[in-house]
């Protein structure tokens, strides 16, 4: 087995209810994804993409069949492990953005480390680092019902990589957007990958299949046609993501960190 | 670890913050009965107090022998609810009395026989007026001022009262007149050779308000109602060293004196301190218990507010899962928000029982009684409420299904 194969499912098959109502949402599903990867999957309503997704972000369990994250057999994880694992290996963006009404941005943004053992201050110091790279340092401390849909995105995205994931689940992220705040997004999603993330999408929009190295379409649980339009060879690898075991780095010069948090200061008064 | 404890703690109270009204309403369930406790505990503890300044007064060679309590079973106590006398399956006797009279190291002995008789005078007739049957020695035990006449001795001692302050007020409608007159208790005629001053002391370890009672020789009452039931007998110990051989030794005689029957005890020092009534005891256990019950209804609304916060925050919860949280954390997360309410709520009884418990001192002689036990039984109470009905919640919300919490909003 290739080192760098990441995803592994062998045979997947989830169903829903028993007898006459049984049905299956995935059936006998095998897929092998590289690291490195952006993969679009599309195919028409319940056809089982995000039934897929779930499962790949540990959300939910298959009925029957294996699935190797890293290698290692997800079934013989306990819960616990794959919280953490969801927490520190996975990014999950959602077409309805959700994030917490009631949170400012750079907690919502800050929510994944909560659940890995950083300080309060280490976690906003990073958190605003990300939001920074987004352009949204600005918005810091608005709750998120004040921002446009496109800027509430790529909060969403921004919480996706705080974490610095190796895999960023997209679950129609520009379902619910303008084609403007949708170009957005998936630009942003474009410099993810080539940083070396992998990158599993669900969308419907035709159009955006130009931002994907493999395109996978889904019918009744199952792969109808997998076209990959990179080569394997051609994958960006990870290189610039390197995680530290707990504390993460932010290469910050000293004063340059003052600034900043004076300009969190002054946005919280402004708001 | 605790670091996170610390995240859920802050998390918790951020939630709590955010819904003020409903949170404050929540802690006033719980402040309700922890301050009904406090209040409980805060009279019964003044109450022994008052009892204990007074055998202080009285100096320590205070010695008492009480019954010990048959009441054992529920009907024995219903039997001791209903009657009036509170002593009705005393064993001792008058005999026992003279017992310990000869004992060596034993000043004074006067026995406390107390029951409850209709009372006539010229003017007024009044039922059930308490009348404490003794000897001449109880005027040596425990010092009673005289406001007219004298009290119980040699030359008057047949057929003669004393009157407590009140009593006499009510049978003749005056205090300074009555020395001389007569009072009739079950057909035979008294005279009455002495009244007390106002003494406004409810509460004594002989379980007597000698107000209201009317004093007079044992035996006479035991003419009179025909049996003598003594509910306790007061000793004064000639010196205060040897209190405890004095009790053995008074022991082994009273045993002797009633054929190896030691359904008595005798105490001295603190111990007396102890209501006498087990009446009074079981009043305060079923007071606490409706307090008690009061805590349950406030833990219950507490129960609810977190149902209701755990169903609002059904999508809180399913985000929470997918970046990461586990079950645990978000257990951790809804447990720390309950016992917050719980606590803050316990905080608040706390200061509004004592509140309730100085203002009830201003009117009547109970002390407001701060212990450190109290406030450690009220923190105790609050961990067991906020963790008791904040589980169920907890559990419910981590339960949750992640998916299906953020389905229903896709």
């Amino acid at each position: 087995m290739s080192e760098n194969i990441i995803i592994e499912l062998k045979g997947l098959t989830k169903r829903y209810g028993y007898g006459d109502t049984e049905s299956f949402a995935l059936k006998d599903f095998d897929l092998t994804i590289k690291r490195g990867e952006f993969i679009m999957i599309m195919g028409p309503s319940g056809c089982g993409k995000t039934t897929l997704l779930d499962i790949i972000g540990l959300l939910d369990r298959a009925t029957h069949g294996d699935y190797y994250l890293n290698g290692e057999n997800v079934a013989a994880i306990p819960a616990r492990r794959q919280a953490r694992l969801r927490a520190k290996k996975i990014g999950f963006v959602f077409q309805n953005f959700n994030l917490i009404e009631d949170l400012p941005i750079i907690e919502n943004v800050a929510l994944p480390l909560v659940y890995t053992g950083y300080t309060k201050t280490s976690r906003l110091k990073h958190a605003s680092s990300v939001l920074k790279r987004f352009n949204l340092e600005e918005k810091e401390y608005y709750l998120p019902y004040q921002l446009s849909g496109g800027q509430q995105q790529r909060v969403s995205i921004a919480r996706a990589i705080v974490g610095s994931p190796e895999i960023i689940l997209a679950d129609e992220p520009t379902g619910n957007l303008d084609s403007r705040a949708s170009f957005a997004v998936m630009e942003e999603l474009k410099n993810i990958h080539k940083e070396g993330n992998t990158i599993i999408m669900v969308t419907h929009n035709p159009a955006l299949t130009v931002y994907a190295t493999r395109v996978i379409h889904m019918l009744d649980g199952q792969i109808d046609t997998d076209v990959k339009t990179v080569a394997d060879a051609n994958l960006p690898q990870p290189v610039s993501v390197k995680i530290k075991k707990h504390k993460p780095e932010i290469n910050l010069p000293s004063d340059d960190g003052k600034h900043k948090s004076k300009k969190r200061k002054k946005s919280r008064r402004k708001h | 670890m605790p670091l996170l404890l610390r995240t859920h703690y802050k998390l918790a109270r951020t939630a709590i913050k955010e819904h003020r009204t409903r949170s404050f309403l929540t802690c006033l369930g719980i402040a309700i009965g922890v301050a009904s406790i406090i209040l409980i505990l805060s009279l019964m503890g003044s109450i022994s107090n008052l009892v204990k300044s007074e055998i202080s007064d009285l100096g320590n060679d205070l010695m008492v022998v009480r019954p010990n309590s048959t009441k054992d079973t529920v009907t024995d106590i219903i039997d001791e609810l209903t009657t009036s006398n509170s002593f009705q399956k005393s064993t001792l006797s008058v005999s026992d009395v003279s017992t310990i009279a000869k004992t060596e190291g034993v000043a004074a002995v006067a026995p406390i026989a107390v029951s409850v008789n209709t009372v006539g005078s010229e003017k007024n007739t009044l039922s059930s007026t308490p009348v404490l049957g003794t000897n001449l020695d109880f005027i040596k035990i425990e010092q009673l001022p005289l406001r007219f006449g004298a009290f119980l001795n040699e030359k008057n001692e047949e057929k003669s009262v004393v009157l407590g302050h009140t009593l006499s007020l009510a049978l003749f409608n005056t205090i300074n007149s009555t020395v001389g007159k007569t009072v009739t208790i079950m057909g035979e005629k008294f005279m009455v050779v002495g009244v007390l001053d106002e003494i406004n002391k409810s509460i004594s370890f002989d379980n007597i308000d000698f107000d209201n009672t009317l004093i007079m020789d044992v035996e006479s009452l035991g003419q009179i109602t025909g049996s003598t039931q003594i509910q306790q007998i007061n000793i004064k110990a000639a010196n205060t060293d040897g209190m405890a051989e004095l009790a053995d030794k008074l022991t082994k005689a009273l045993v002797e004196q009633k054929h190896g029957d030691s359904n008595f005890k005798i105490i001295y020092g603190d111990e007396i301190t102890h209501p006498a009534s087990s009446l009074f005891n079981i009043i305060s256990g079923m007071l606490t218990t409706v307090a008690a019950i009061s805590l349950v209804v406030g833990g219950i609304g507490v129960m609810n507010i977190m149902l209701v916060s755990v169903a609002e925050r059904n999508r809180e919860i399913g985000i929470r899962k997918a970046v990461g949280a586990s079950s645990r954390n978000i257990l951790m997360q809804f447990l720390f928000e309950s016992l917050i309410l719980s606590f803050s709520g316990s905080v608040m009884g706390l200061l509004l029982g004592y509140t309730l418990a100085f203002l009830l001192s201003t009117i009547t002689p109970f002390a407001p009684y701060i212990s450190w036990e109290i406030i450690a039984i009220t923190f105790l109470t609050t961990i067991v409420v906020g963790i008791l009905f904040g589980i169920y919640p907890a559990i419910k919300a981590a339960s949750r299904n992640p998916i299906e919490s953020l389905k229903h909003y896709r």
